[in-house]
């Protein structure tokens, strides 16, 4: 509810944190993609995660709404924990939105009908509310004349956008997002990044895999920085690019920002 | 040797009336064999075992045997019973129409349920995550993003898989029936014209294939249409 | 069970004609295919039509009728023939193994041609190029990156006409080839097993069609193996 509220999360640490994971760890076969991950999330902070390619960012953040099953730790999402015992796991996840590096939109389904079907199936809205509020959040990202085109016919920057928008829909209390522009051509990230932005000063919560560092900075209350599935630091913007704890941070910010 | 256009014209009423029956045969079989299609399927993928197990046997059996042999069992085979004669199902079990049907509905519900998982396969991976992840039920995910996107996916394949059961279609000829190859045999082994019948029989197969290619083609375009980007 | 022993043999005899018409139709079908796609792709207008016009015929029409059109046709015309040379002469008849497998053959290799014809558009035409820019010549580069490549991605389809040609064969009863149908056939009539002989013969396709699947199952690994290496 009180997410399209100004940002006024200052005293709001005392509350029970949204998103808790405490010594998660997750195997492939004999892999390790996470080790001993631990990360407490407060409403309305925005938090960053960065790292190499295969550092386990997506696999985390896949298992807060259990895309992915942890295989031992504990995962806490809006109070409810992540078990093989928790029936109702569609329950949490329309309390979690996500927003995938390749869209994952609808393809045989209208932009509308994209960002209505789960209002309809899970919040069981009644048609005409749904297509308010899919009206009200398409406003939101800037593409409401786009509602009658399939995803085919929109760019990829409108197709994220509309990714974005199907997410709000939901008015989740948390933001996933792995990776958004990263499939985009360079002039149509910051069409995105800017959505993300008015997301963020709305006091939305959100866990963000981004390279993006000039948003990392604008935006993060802290910035992750993962290698080799371990959260190897957690710091606010200024610490994190200023004062790089460990040796591997100060060598992946050296590459990128190299170029 | 000359080609006897009198003839044609003269089996053209005999041919068509067995005509008739090719699509009987046809129809009764696609549709019989959809509805199988669609349990076998869901058994396939049910990811129990109990479930699994039979459907890729039968899956297995009706696919690596030829429908010839099936019919045959069927319709020479089971009278072998005393129970099949005494039972209740021997008024349909001792007609060559009802053992054709039967034989085509189960080999088209073994192609076709893997027509229907090859397309259930294609859907790609991340769509239903997505849905997943808004909160969509299993079963949700299943009806309304999985059917739609694998039965376009499947539509090139089941057409195919029509005509073929429009051309298995003249196996049942080979139990008495008289649809159009039934038909035409009986003219040729009295005339002795094969050029001239068989022909004129293959032309109007050909144009049944054409029609269901066309149809279907038409079919998918309609279903296509989310698939034709307009902007860039 | 002693019925069926007392024709074990006719029906391991009617099997290895199933086998020797299998083997006959796949040679002359993949020749017929690789024929019939080398004209489809480089020929004139005119040639493609022809190929074209093959394939939809082919493809269209019931295997049972080609069957008979090609037997019973071919036996006309011979016949014609002949009595155009010795009116004397009453009737000729076509071997109707030879028949079979020629028929089975013209049927399958509509198929097989479509089939080498998108394996051989299916080759990336930059590593056609590239080949060509090392140095390979023409002849080179179609056995070296052409082949090995085209062979790949054929070959679920060219499985998949395998075993329909397989299952074609048991039409060949139709007109009188002693195998394993034509066999169940005349056991049933001495011993009134119908079923039993039937079955049978379902088994043993079912066998011959394990062991064709499990090959090109093999060959599919064999041929994809640098590709599973890198995932
Ligand atoms: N489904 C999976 N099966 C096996 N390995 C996987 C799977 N998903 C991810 N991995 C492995 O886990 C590691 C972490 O992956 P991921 O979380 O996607 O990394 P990132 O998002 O940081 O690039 C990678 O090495 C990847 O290969
Ligand atoms: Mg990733």
């Amino acid at each position: 509810m009180s997410k399209q509220e100004p940002d006024m999360n200052t005293n709001k640490s005392e509350q029970e944190p949204i998103v808790i994971l405490e010594h998660v760890c997750k195997n492939f076969g004999g892999f390790k993609a996470l080790t001993d991950v631990n990360l407490t999330v407060h409403e309305g902070k925005k938090i960053v995660v960065c790292g190499p390619s295969g550092s386990g960012k997506s696999t985390m953040i896949r298992c807060i709404n259990r895309l992915e099953e942890h295989d031992s730790g504990r995962i806490v999402v809006a109070g409810k924990e992540l078990t093989h015992e928790l029936k109702d796991i569609d329950a949490v996840r329309c309390e979690v939105g996500m927003v995938f590096q390749s869209f994952n939109l609808f393809p045989h389904l209208k932009v509308l009908d994209n960002l209505t079907l789960a209002l309809k199936l899970v919040r069981k809205m009644p048609k005409l509310e749904a297509r308010e509020t899919a009206m009200r959040y398409l406003e939101r990202v800037h593409i409401p004349d786009q509602v009658d085109k399939y995803p085919s016919q929109l760019s990829g920057g409108q197709q994220q956008r509309v990714a974005i928008a199907r997410a709000l829909c939901m008015n989740p209390k948390i933001m996933l997002f792995d990776e958004p522009t990263s499939a985009l051509d360079p002039e149509m990230i910051s069409e995105v990044l800017d959505v993300m932005v008015g997301l963020a000063q709305d006091g939305m919560t959100m866990i963000c895999v981004t390279h993006e560092m000039g948003f990392a900075r604008s935006i993060a209350d802290y910035i992750v920085f993962m290698d080799q599935g371990e959260i190897v630091e957690i710091n606010p913007p200024m610490e994190f690019f200023e004062n790089p704890k460990s040796e591997r941070t100060k060598l992946f910010l050296k590459q990128i920002l190299t170029h | 040797m000359t080609f006897d256009f009198s003839l044609i014209f003269s089996s053209i009423p005999k041919l068509l009336s067995g005509l008739g029956l090719t699509l009987e045969l046809l129809i009764l079989s696609s549709f019989i064999g959809l509805v199988l299609a669609v349990f076998t399927l869901l058994m396939r993928i049910s990811g129990r075992w109990f479930l699994m197990a039979p459907a890729v046997a039968y899956i297995y059996i009706f696919r690596g045997t030829p429908i010839l042999v099936q019919i045959f069992v069927i319709y020479y085979g089971l009278p072998q019973f005393e129970f099949i004669r005494t039972g209740v199902l021997w008024p349909i079990l001792r007609e060559p129409f009802w053992c054709c049907v039967i034989a085509l509905s189960l080999n088209a519900g073994a192609y076709v349920s893997e027509i229907l998982r090859g397309g259930v396969l294609g859907v790609d991976k991340g769509v239903l995550e997505a849905a997943s992840a808004l909160g969509i039920s299993k079963s949700q995910r299943f009806i309304y993003i999985t059917s739609p996107i694998a039965i376009r996916l499947s539509l090139p394949a089941y057409c195919n898989d029509t005509i073929s059961m429009t051309k298995a279609t003249a196996l049942a000829s080979t139990v008495t029936l008289l649809e159009m190859t039934g038909v035409a045999r009986t003219i040729v082994a009295q005339t002795f014209s094969p050029y001239e019948i068989f022909i004129s029989v293959a032309i109007i197969y050909m144009v049944m294939a054409w029609m269901l290619q066309k149809g279907f083609g038409l079919l998918e375009i309609r279903m296509s249409r989310y698939l034709k980007a307009t902007a860039g | 069970m002693s019925e069926i022993a007392g024709w074990a043999d006719d029906f391991f005899w009617g099997a290895m004609v199933v086998i020797r018409i299998f083997a006959v139709s796949l040679v002359l079908s993949v020749i017929i295919g690789l024929i019939g796609s080398a004209m489809k792709l480089s020929g004139s207008r005119v040639t493609q039509a022809i190929v074209n016009a093959y394939t939809v015929i082919f493809r269209g029409t019931p295997e049972l009728l080609v069957l008979l059109l090609i037997y019973f046709g071919a036996a006309i015309s011979l016949t014609a023939i002949v009595q155009f040379f010795d009116p004397t002469v009453k009737f000729i008849e076509i071997p109707p193994f030879w028949a079979g497998a020629f028929a089975i053959a013209l049927i399958v290799g509509a198929y097989m041609t479509e089939t080498f014809r998108g394996a051989f558009l299916g080759v990336d035409p930059g590593h056609v190029e590239a080949a060509r820019a090392l140095g390979l010549s023409q002849f080179q580069t179609f056995v070296y990156v052409r082949i090995p490549q085209m062979w790949r991605l054929a070959l679920p389809n060219f499985g998949n006409h395998m075993l329909s040609l397989m299952k074609d064969t048991a039409l060949i009863s139709v007109i009188g080839v002693e195998e394993i149908v034509f066999v169940a056939e005349m056991a049933t009539t001495v011993t009134s097993k119908p079923f039993t002989m039937y079955i049978i013969v379902a088994l043993i396709y079912l066998c011959i069609t394990t062991v064709i699947t499990l090959t090109v199952m093999a060959l599919e690994k064999y041929a994809n193996k640098h590709l599973a290496s890198s995932r």
